[in-house]
């Protein structure tokens, strides 16, 4: 069978943009996953105008052919340097004011301070998996970690309490000649990112912007997935 | 190539697939057998750093800063202290190794765990120290983590596990590039080795446990602590209180009953002495004496990780030491965030299927649902409403006794405010901002106070 010369052109055009497209979507170095917004952020009842970021848990390893190996002063620069830059991100894009970190947040504060901080941030560890499970119920209002929040003694003017969690790849060269011959994931960061009501301890705002290539040297990449991942939230009327 | 030769290094590859498993297993069996010689002090006389033990050793160093900077280690200088005297004394004289400063700290985590640093950093979990119930039983906990640093098992572990990774990525290797049908069955073999690599990489780390099993008897009877309490340990550990002890396939301990029973067969006429009962019971006294503080800790630490069942069963503990007005305080925060809740697990639930399911619906739903879902039965009715009226009658005795804590009238707050009676949790809260005005939650119960007068009655 024959098809007409007009046919086979208009399915090579259709396949040739497929393809396009694809290398596109493909080669995209940072890629914003889902965001998820609690009905009164979406429905803009309430508006997050100042925040305080608690201390990032960002965890990166180096894959080689001999099995992962773990990059802990890498991990610490890159928890700072995804900090420093969400809070520029949202300052910049969304008007919103970072509260200074205080003592009591970067848990640099005596001891019950510091418990303080790490009981939160582990009680946020414990609702991550269930936030992951069903993601999209955050816009349900289903999560939350409870008023004790109150207990951590912010600025009173903070709306909201962000948690930043993290895990990434770094791959040697070995592992990246692997990973071409046999396939399998390249290097990537992928952050999950909570933003808490500093008063009800609702989930208002859930995204796990991720992006691709070199975790630890990532910045414009990392700026690039940040602002994707925050690209709902409504910004601060000026 | 022919196709008979094609075929038979099919035949080859498949029966690599299906043999290898099992002589990991069989490698790993018979090394279960083998027995382990018993010369104090376990030190690796020959063990030499390398490069790759070097990098390992930078990282723990890290690790051991992050636990600190994250409010995870304890800062109570009475255990700290304490354990330090306990592990040093379990140590020999005059030993030192290469790369190894001897800490031992407490880690606020309720969950009852141990764990050793290659650095000679020996931390022990808040929830396991509330287990214990006595000093040679802790004892045992840390010679079995000193065995570990003193034969350097660490460093051994990862060398083997490279090689391991190293051999796996080469078959791979192998599979991707052998074309045809015997590439595939390479490929395939490649994809189950990841399983052969953890089942003989858990068989080996079984091992190295099994020898910090042993060592730790060794150790214990030169340290003169009465070396069956490990194996009284080892049965603590074994009592399944939140129903989270799964068997998997691949567990790096071995199970605690293969361990109490070999531990039980290695002390055999080794054990001097039955420590008689009343000597225990001193021991106990002493212990709980030194540790009140930080069991006190772990009862708060286990209600805020949702561990309901170990905060009553420590409270409790803590109640029958001394009822003073913290300890029923919190006996009496333990009934009340057990809810609906059973107070123990019933047999079914502690089956191995049955936690897996509890698991699962535990990664699912949130505490707020649970509790909810438990209500709407009748035992969880049934539960709820014995849990309420003993922890009122605890937060009531917390208050009559000497040295009443404040948080005992925030509780009952707590208690009003969930069963509807409003003005009764209002004058509860408002006893405890009077008693403690400068309190960190202060600003979350005049919330409660203000939210409980706008709604009406």
């Amino acid at each position: 069978m024959k098809y007409p010369h007009s046919i086979v052109c208009a399915k090579m055009r259709k396949g040739y943009l497929t393809l396009v497209a694809g290398l596109i979507v493909a080669s995209t170095p940072a890629l914003a996953r889902a965001q998820f917004l609690h009905p009164r952020i979406s429905k803009k009842e309430t508006t997050i105008r100042n925040v305080v970021i608690l201390p990032a848990k960002v965890n990166v390893v180096r894959d080689s052919m001999k099995g992962p190996e773990g990059m802990a002063q890498e991990s610490d620069d890159l928890s700072g340097r995804v900090e420093k830059m969400l809070a520029d991100v949202l300052e910049k894009q969304k008007h919103v004011k970072i509260l200074n970190t205080t003592a009591q947040a970067s848990g640099e504060g005596d001891a019950q301070q510091r418990y303080s901080i790490a009981d939160f941030q582990s009680k946020f560890d414990d609702l991550l998996p269930r936030i992951m499970k069903k993601r999209s119920d955050v816009k349900k209002a289903r999560f939350t970690m409870g008023d004790e929040v109150l207990n951590l003694n912010l600025d009173k003017s903070a709306d909201a309490i962000i948690f930043i969690r993290g895990n990434g790849q770094k791959q040697t060269g070995g592992k990246t000649a692997f990973r071409l011959m046999v396939g399998g994931p390249g290097e990537y960061l992928m952050l999950r990112i909570g933003v808490i009501d500093a008063r009800t301890g609702e989930v208002l705002v859930y995204t796990d912007p991720t992006l691709e290539g070199d975790p630890v040297t990532a910045v414009d990449r990392l700026r690039k997935a940040l602002e994707n991942g925050f690209k709902k939230l409504p910004a601060v009327a000026m | 190539m022919s196709n008979r030769k094609t075929q038979s290094l099919i035949v080859f590859a498949l029966c690599f697939c299906v043999v290898l498993p099992w002589l990991a297993r069989v490698a790993t069996a018979q090394k279960k057998t083998a027995p382990v010689e018993a010369t104090p002090p376990p030190v690796r006389e020959e063990f030499k750093f390398g490069k790759v033990d070097l990098e390992v050793l930078e990282q723990v160093n890290l690790l051991d800063r992050r636990f600190e900077r994250d409010g995870m280690v304890l800062e109570d200088e009475a255990t700290n202290t304490y354990l330090s005297k306990i592990g040093k004394s379990l140590i020999p004289a005059g030993l030192t190794l290469e790369n190894v400063t001897w800490k031992f700290r407490a880690l606020r985590d309720p969950q009852p765990n141990a764990f050793a640093l290659p650095n000679g950093s020996i931390y022990v979990t808040t929830g396991l120290l509330a287990l214990m119930d006595n000093e040679s039983q802790l004892a045992a906990v840390l010679a079995h983590e000193l065995t570990h640093v003193m034969a350097r098992h660490t460093y051994l572990f990862n060398r083997s596990n490279r090689k391991k990774f190293l051999t796996m990525n080469v078959i791979a290797i192998v599979g991707s590039v052998t074309p045809g049908a015997v590439g595939m069955a390479i490929s395939l073999a490649a994809s189950i080795a990841p399983f052969i690599v953890m089942s003989t990489i858990s068989g080996y780390s079984r091992d190295l446990e099994r020898e910090a099993d042993h060592r730790m008897v060794d150790m214990m009877i030169s340290a003169e602590y009465p070396a069956e309490e490990g194996i009284n340990a080892l049965k603590l550990l074994a009592n399944d209180i939140e129903g989270e002890q799964v068997h998997l396939f691949y567990n790096d301990h071995p199970e605690l009953r293969d361990r109490i029973a070999y531990l039980t067969s290695y002390l055999g006429s080794r054990a001097d002495k039955i420590t008689p009962q009343m000597e225990l019971n001193r021991e106990r006294t002493a212990y709980f004496r030194q540790m009140e503080s930080a069991m006190r800790h772990n009862v708060q630490l286990s209600i805020n990780g949702e561990r309901f069942r170990s905060a009553l069963y420590f409270a409790q503990r803590l109640v029958d030491f001394h009822p003073d007005s913290e300890n029923l305080f919190l006996l009496a925060e333990a009934y009340r965030t057990l809810g609906p809740r059973s107070p123990r697990l019933t047999e079914r639930e502690l089956t191995n299927d049955a936690k897996k399911d509890a698991a699962k619906k535990l990664e699912k739903r949130t505490d707020e649902e649970i509790e909810r879902e438990q209500l709407a039965t009748p035992a969880g009715q049934e539960n709820w409403k014995a849990h309420q009226q003993k922890s009122e009658e605890f937060y009531r005795q917390s208050l009559a006794a000497e040295n009443p804590v404040a948080m005992a009238h925030r509780g009952l707050g707590m208690l009003y405010e969930k069963l509807d009676k409003k003005t009764e949790a209002v004058a509860e809260y408002e006893k405890y901002l009077e008693l403690a005005p400068v309190a960190t939650d202060h600003d979350r119960i005049q919330r409660h106070i203000e939210n409980l007068r706008r709604t009406p009655q």
